[in-house]
């Protein structure tokens, strides 16, 4: 990770250590829509950003987390920070098991399909399917968190709740760009052809890239879950995730730090201008249409390597040249 | 690094746009003045600063002028929750608000939190009073009375098989359940129930199914957008059951979509439509809502809103206090039968409204409603 | 036995539409290989500006029905053809080089862009189309069917069956089909491709626009998100025929109709939606070149 990028994350991270001191409960409110939905937007980074998968029905995997949680809250009482990791792989199993047959479709088709999957999970869920989701009504009464004894109730509390596991997911996603498994999404993304004849099997990354995407996004649904204390299918809508979709390639599809900056832009914006809130998605669809003209690589796209002046003598001398043979 | 600045000016322009105090009673309104229902949020808009300006030409409450801060819910929980936040932070003492019942919902809380009273106007699911929540409190009627009032208009067709259509949104398959659970132990069949999806157009394949079911009668309880295409089709397709709807049906557009000779003789469950306010007072307030916006309030619920904000106005002068407990007190134990526009107003423990308010409406010749009686 | 063959009646005259718009979907898809997410909200702005020029203009006290609803349809077509074609100089022509996610992107913003436009222009209430067509039934083979349900169909067939005609017997429904099969080389032809995309981006959009005033005739009410969902199905139903394909098209929308109505009756009308949507995945796993088209999947 370069230097630049490590010192705009310990500012930031100071920033918002010290933010709800100041707020009132309002704006440290909106800070928190804005890290519910960074991590949304970093779990669809994943799969749209790194593995080149085009997804838009993010929603679904969020609305399957936070429906699981509510469940398990409800009914099995079971605690939410507990319900968290059982959420987050019920989205996972989830998304593996839809994703497994459609995997290998070419990009706009895989992108149908995934809005008519979120499309499905929303009905199902509205039609009380199983007879668990309690329809339009939704879930309610969904117990909040309690970290040794005490429990989560105001904003500022779960401020520090939700970018703490911000913070960890920063932290987690990096690491896996620089892994093996980050390297080989890389290359599937820029050649799959070139990278299934060097052994890497695509079909397994990608569904992989898939569901650890989803898993990601499933945590996050019993996160609002815990903050709401109750959920209902209006809040997964096919517009949910287009905002996150949105989120991704403003900032920058496969850069960590683009993707932050494209969910709290997205989410802040309106909150300045609430008096326009009707435009207010005119203004997105515009927005959509004259990025992908002017900066289509997003505001903070990945540094592609550049070879400067200065590496030049660390490069190896050409075979045949005379060693140590300077021009 | 670009992030830090952004934030930095976060902050700044927070501080800046923090609350400050001034000297006025500050009441909130929170209501959808964006988003599906729109219509409705304005209409409360409008009827709650009528009703404060009036208020403050009489001197305000308690020596201060009445300041009323309003809030766009957008129709949508997460909005509103955010909207209702943003009402805590600026002071005020009562919130009314607002329609929708998942909307509310995800208010209720904040405010039971922040003590802050809160009377809902548009928001008839039964559980919202059924929680213990100790300052909230509405002026719009509970699903149960409609569902109860609903079976017995149901009873009194004499029909032995009915049919009964939601849309599965929580406030029409909240009734649906309502309307059942009141046929029960009557001799009478419910030989459909289901759903439509609403914001469709093409409602014959379940029309057709429905005439397959051969009920006498079908209750649907969905919003009249979908009433007015269901009574189009109907009279298309040559079919003459009748049908009977609840209160989201009371809209004048509906006899605009299902066009006059397909919305005669229908039959619906409604408060009483503002016009049909018979009390001087109410009549007076109509007339001085026509004066100052140009057109009469279509809405039961923007006038529901005003009561609302009459109550709150009321029960601080009543306490002599803006604390959520006192308040609390006085709505529960010291307003009794208040004359509302819409009825006489009391409160129980639990924060519901007291007494029927619904009536039954037909839609007559000129595509007019009638109330029954 | 008799509901089954009502709702085989409704589904085709559903179904009737969604061929119209699917044909939209598809013939731009053939030149371009671009979902134009847009088409839905091209449709949505054929049955509002129905509705503003039949409540302006009051053709059909004019000149009489049929031949003010004539008029009214030449001008809906025309219109909606003029902003498709803008349509696709503003958002599309510019990512002709790019890669593909841009030109996705930039049609979901445009679908967003148009579909709030006519929102703040309209309102987001219903409004309403008025009551022009004659409201009653005729016994067929028994069967109780309201009139304007066989116009619909008869309509819509009657335009399916001049689009066809036109590409496959005209010149310049030939060039737009080598267009189709390989822009590079239709060049080489001397076919001016740039011309072709413009006039594919024109019929269309018409054809989409004359669905929307169809629907507004037909059910009499229009709403800013009518777009959204019939978009959808439309797609499906293009998917369904074999994107690409203009009879595919055709019968892609009708099969979907039909499906549709009998699922609502058989199964559950609360899922109607639903079904749309697993045909749609049902076809793109199972056969993904649709019924009578040609292959989109990469096997990798």
């Amino acid at each position: 990770m370069s230097r630049r990028l490590l010192v705009g994350y310990a500012s930031a991270a100071v920033v918002l250590g010290i933010a709800p001191l100041f707020l009132d409960p309002y704006w440290v409110d909106v800070l928190n829509s804005v890290g519910l939905y960074a991590l949304l937007a970093l779990s669809l980074n994943l799969i749209l950003g790194d593995a080149g998968l085009f997804n838009m029905g993010q929603a679904a995997f969020y609305a399957v987390g936070a429906y699981t949680a509510a469940i398990l809250s409800t009914q099995l009482h079971v605690p939410i920070l507990w319900a968290l990791p059982v959420s987050g792989l019920v989205a996972a199993l989830f998304a593996a098991l839809v994703a497994r047959p459609v995997i290998h479709l070419r990009g706009d088709y895989l992108l149908i399909v995934t809005i008519g999957l979120g499309e499905i999970v929303r009905i199902a869920l509205v039609n009380d399917v199983f007879g668990l989701t309690g329809g339009a009504n939704g879930i309610f009464g969904i117990a909040r968190p309690s970290i040794l004894d005490h429990k989560i109730r105001r904003p500022q509390e779960f401020f520090y709740l939700i970018w703490a596991f911000v913070a960890l997911t920063v932290f987690l996603f990096h690491r896996l760009e620089q892994s093996r498994f980050g390297r080989a999404l890389n290359y599937l993304r820029e050649d799959p052809v070139a990278a299934e004849g060097s052994g890497v099997n695509t079909a397994r990354y990608k569904l992989l890239a898939f569901a650890l995407g989803a898993g990601w996004a499933g945590m996050t649904g019993s996160l609002y879950a815990a903050k709401m204390t109750i959920i209902s299918p209006e809040s997964f809508s096919f517009w949910e995730s287009v905002v996150v979709f949105l989120m991704v390639i403003l900032g920058g599809s496969g850069s960590i730090p683009g993707v932050l900056l494209g969910a709290a832009l997205v989410v802040m914006v309106p909150e300045f201008f609430r008096g326009l809130a009707s435009a207010r998605m005119l203004f997105f669809g515009l927005v959509m249409m004259v990025m992908m003209v002017v900066r289509p690589q997003g505001l903070l796209p990945l540094r592609a390597p550049r070879f400067k002046r200065s590496d030049l003598p660390r490069a190896e001398p050409a075979p045949g040249a005379a060693p140590g043979g300077a021009k | 690094m670009k992030t830090a600045t952004r934030l930095s000016l976060v902050l700044i322009l927070a501080a800046i746009g923090s609350a400050r105090a001034a000297d006025t009673i500050k009441i909130g309104l929170l209501a959808p003045l964006t988003g599906s229902w729109a219509s409705e949020g304005q209409e409360m808009k409008r009827n709650v600063e009528l009703l404060a300006a009036e208020q403050n030409a009489k001197g305000g409450l308690l020596g201060k002028q009445v300041e009323v801060v309003v809030e766009d819910d957008g129709g949508d929980p997460r909005t509103a929750s955010l909207a209702a936040q943003r009402l805590t932070t600026r002071g005020v003492v009562a919130v009314i608000g607002t329609y929708g019942s998942a909307v509310t919902e995800a208010t209720q809380n904040i405010f039971d939190e922040a003590k802050i009273i809160q009377v809902a106007n548009g928001s008839t699911a039964v559980r919202l009073t059924e929680k213990g929540l100790k300052y909230f409190f509405r002026t719009c009627p509970r699903d149960d009375e409609q569902g109860r009032v609903g079976a017995a208009v149901l009873a009194k067709t004499h029909a032995k098989k009915v049919a009964i259509l939601h849309d599965n949104s929580a406030y029409a398959k909240g009734l649906a359940d309502e309307i059942k659970e009141g046929l029960k132990g009557k001799p009478v069949e419910v030989v459909f129930f289901d759903a439509l999806t609403p914001k469709e157009q093409d409602y014959s394949a379940i029309l057709t199914k429905l005439k397959a079911a051969g009920p006498d009668v079908v209750f649907f309880t969905g919003y009249y957008p979908e009433a007015g295409l269901l009574l189009k089709q109907k009279r298309q397709m040559g079919w003459k059951v009748p049908f009977i709807g609840g209160d989201a049906i009371n809209n004048p557009d509906l006899v605009k979509i299902a066009g006059v000779e397909a919305a005669e003789g229908f039959e619906f469950l409604s408060p009483p439509v503002p016009k049909d306010l018979d009390t001087a007072e109410a009549k007076a307030y109509v007339a001085a809502y026509q004066k100052k916006y140009g057109e009469a309030p279509s809405s039961i619920y923007g006038v529901l809103a005003g009561d609302g904000f009459r109550v709150v106005a009321k029960a601080i002068e009543g306490a002599k206090a803006t604390g959520a407990d006192q308040l609390r007190e006085y709505l529960v134990n010291g307003l009794k039968n208040f004359p509302g526009y819409t009825g006489k107003i009391s409160f129980n423990a639990k924060g519901d409204r007291v007494g029927e308010l619904y009536r039954v409406y037909k839609v007559d010749k000129t595509g007019g409603f009638a109330l029954q009686p | 036995m008799e509901q089954f063959f009502q709702q085989l009646t409704n589904g085709l005259a559903v179904g009737s539409i969604y061929a119209l718009i699917a044909l939209g979907y598809t013939m731009v898809y053939g030149v371009l290989k671009l979902i134009n997410f847009a088409h839905g909200d091209l449709f949505t702005l054929g049955a509002y500006l129905g509705m503003t020029l039949l409540t302006s203009l009051l053709l059909q006290d004019r000149l009489g029905t049929a031949a003010g609803l004539l008029l009214l349809a030449v001008m809906v077509m025309g219109l909606v053809a003029v902003t498709g074609a803008v349509l696709e100089r503003a958002a599309y022509r510019p990512l002709r080089e790019s890669p593909r996610l841009s030109a996705v992107v930039s049609a979901l913003g445009a679908s967003i862009f148009l579909q709030n436009a006519l929102m703040l222009v309209y309102g987001a209430r219903y409004q309403v189309y008025p009551d022009i067509l004659p409201q009653n039934a005729v016994s067929l083979l028994g069967l109780t069917v309201p009139v304007v349900r066989i116009a619909v169909v008869l309509v819509s067939v009657g335009m399916m069956a001049v689009l066809y005609l036109f590409v496959q017997k005209t010149k310049v429904g030939t060039a737009i089909r080598a267009a189709a099969i390989d822009q590079g080389a239709a060049r080489l032809m001397g076919i001016d491709v740039n011309r072709v995309i413009r006039l594919v981006f024109m019929i269309g959009p018409a054809l989409g626009g004359a669905a929307g005033l169809l629907v507004g005739l037909y059910y009499g009410q229009v709403n800013f998100t009518m777009g959204w969902t019939y978009g959808m199905k439309a797609f499906t139903a293009a998917i369904l025929g074999g994107i690409g394909n203009i009879p595919g098209a055709m019968v892609g929308g009708l099969l979907l109709g039909v499906i549709e109505a009998l699922g609502a009756a058989y199964l559950s009308i609360a899922w109607k939606d639903a079904i749309a949507f697993f045909v749609l995945i049902l076809i793109l796993i199972v056969r993904p070149s649709g019924l009578l088209g040609e292959r989109v999947a990469e096997k990798v």
